[in-house]
């Protein structure tokens, strides 16, 4: 009942012209799409990034002090934001800032990310502590506490501009 | 009382079949930057896959016959290859996304990783494909993904100030931290994610698969207009819960681990458990739709034999098929891709890639031919007209809105 496909060859040089314009597309899609401004704005997107990834972080973590999470759930999303972070400070890591002042912030951005990397540290060892010692649930929320206010600091300074 | 019980089963997995990992991930991206303001899309989605499934189960139900298999027929091998090279890649996309989503959920239920969880996923989709009966397959994932429901449960624990959360809904606006670009890219990819092409090849061979025909009209209608209304209210859930309890934290969805994240909040532990029980069946028995659904598209329009009520033996290049497309979505995902991307790009692309599925369907719903006194009526046309300016609309704003904001970000 079906009819079988009986394409001409130039249907096929078509298709084939067709599948290779999609690709193309894609890479300058894919290219454009990662394109992004300068210095401040790839430092504010890296920041507003790590910013969230801290706040999952600590909204895991009480949960699972207040048994409403299972450890491998926290431990999952712990891991999970980790990522987020180490993507932000290599984002930054890589800009080429141009001026003293591009060079100063990326400085900091990446020093306040290196902080929040070590209250991840924290955090994670925290729930791999399985015997009440140390680092404790608390101490994980507090490392995590301090890193989200250097990074709204930041975050400050870097909206002022 | 069995017919009754039959009606009673195709709503209750159609809800439980509605949310898959696009659904999930983008209403509760959606949810965490936007609040509820991008209801009104999910609104406008559900109507469209209303109408597009309907179309869809219709002609398959009146003509014996799938989707493709007509278009194809119908609108010659030209049209019906780009629309076979669209759709392909999309249900590759999905298939990508789903297996990718199911790997994350075990993992946060045993916190083993994800890429670990890719290949076991893959061979229980391929397992099933080749083993279990369709009715069987479609009912207990559609059922397990009732579970999702805790996202509505725990939309009323988490306490929400209603009057607020009814604003949002009825004074849709852009949110002060967001842009009126950002807002119109995620509409779009919240209108794909509801009307994912894959649903609809799906529900057709489906329709085909289980032998339905005229008499069976009504239930189908029934399953649509009951079970996929009830399935967007499920993903407005989604929404709600993201936006009450990670949308005040300054928290943007870039992971799983985050959606689950107010459930938790709002029902505990008990609730975790059920809604990683959801996503997993949700997110499997939408790896099993998009395989089938890639077997499907490649099989009806080259001709092959297909189906799951014929013997692999009888159907080997359907299956082959399929195989191929688990091993690439493996493949894929090996890469260390995240998956979450790729559904929030998935989404997007089937949006993008819409009006080719859509308008051939409502071509040959329309077709005395196929359709003899089936033919749409008035009002389904009207709607459909409108249909298809939305869907053309949103085909042709996604990829320069997906330039000018970073795809979202």
């Amino acid at each position: 009942m079906l009819n079988t496909p009986a394409w001409a060859p130039a249907a096929k040089g078509r298709a084939h012209g067709a599948a290779g314009f999609a690709i193309l597309a894609v890479a300058a899609l894919a290219f454009l799409t990662g394109c992004s401004g300068g210095t401040g704005q790839s430092v504010s997107t890296a920041v507003k990034d790590s910013s969230s990834a801290v706040a999952t972080a600590r909204i895991a973590l009480r949960q699972d002090m207040e048994g409403k999470l299972t450890r491998a759930a926290a431990s999952t999303t712990l891991d999970d934001e980790l990522k987020e972070v180490h993507t932000s400070r290599s984002t930054v890591l890589k800009l080429s800032p141009a001026s003293q002042e591009d060079r100063d912030l990326q400085k900091q951005a990446l020093d306040v990310l290196d902080q929040c990397a070590a209250g991840f540290a924290t955090a994670r060892a925290a729930l791999a502590t399985s015997d009440g010692g140390s680092p404790s649930l608390s101490d994980g929320d507090k490392a995590l506490a301090g890193a989200q206010d250097a990074l709204k600091q930041l975050e400050g300074k870097v909206g002022d501009k | 009382m069995k017919r009754l019980l039959g009606v009673a089963l195709g709503i209750l997995t159609a809800i439980g079949g509605f949310v898959d990992i696009g659904d999930l991930v983008t209403n509760a991206v959606v949810g965490s930057r936007f609040g509820l303001s991008l209801v009104w899309v999910v609104v406008v989605g559900v109507v469209g896959i209303i109408l597009f499934a309907n179309m869809s189960g219709r002609v398959a139900a009146v003509s014996g016959r799938a989707t493709f298999e007509v278009i194809r027929e119908r609108l010659g091998p030209r049209a019906g290859l780009a629309n076979l090279a669209a759709s392909f890649l999309i249900n590759l996309m999905t298939v990508t996304a789903e297996i990718g989503g199911v790997a994350l959920a075990l993992q946060l239920a045993s916190s083993v990783y994800y890429l670990l969880w890719i290949p076991v996923a893959a061979v229980a989709v391929w397992l099933v494909i080749w083993r279990v009966r369709f009715s069987i397959m479609e009912n207990v994932t559609g059922l397990l993904g009732l579970t999702l429901v805790i996202f509505a449960v725990a939309v009323f624990l988490l306490k929400p100030d209603w009057g607020s959360l009814a604003g949002q809904v009825l004074a849709p606006s852009v949110p002060q931290q967001e842009t009126a670009w950002s807002y119109s890219y995620y509409a779009i990819a919240l209108f794909g994610a509801a009307m994912t092409p894959y649903e609809v090849f799906f529900f057709s061979s489906g329709a085909v698969e289980e032998k339905w025909g005229v008499k069976d009209l009504a239930q189908s209608r029934i399953n649509v207009l009951v079970g996929f209304p009830l399935g967007g209210l499920l993903s407005i859930s989604i929404a709600i819960c993201a936006a009450l309890v990670l949308l005040p934290a300054g928290i943007s969805v870039t992971s799983l681990s985050q959606v689950i994240l107010p459930v938790a909040e709002g029902a505990g532990k008990l609730g975790l458990a059920f809604v990683l029980v959801g996503i997993v069946a949700a997110t499997f028995g939408a790896a099993l739709e998009t395989t089938l659904s890639s077997g499907y598209t490649l099989a009806q329009f080259f001709g092959w034999s297909w189906g799951k009520f014929r013997r692999p033996a009888e159907a080997a290049r359907f299956h082959l098929s399929m195989i191929v497309c688990l091993l690439v979505g493996i493949g894929v995902l090996a890469t260390g891709v995240d998956p979450v991307l790729v559904t929030e790009y998935s989404v997007v692309f089937s949006a993008i890639a819409l009006p080719l599925t859509y308008l051939p369907i409502l071509i040959v719903a329309n077709d005395p031919q196929y359709m003899h006194e089936h033919v749409n009526g008035r009002a389904v046309n009207a709607l459909g007209m409108v249909y298809l300016v939305i869907i053309l609309v949103a085909s042709l704003a996604a990829i320069p809105l997906m330039i000018v904001t970073g795809a979202g970000s």
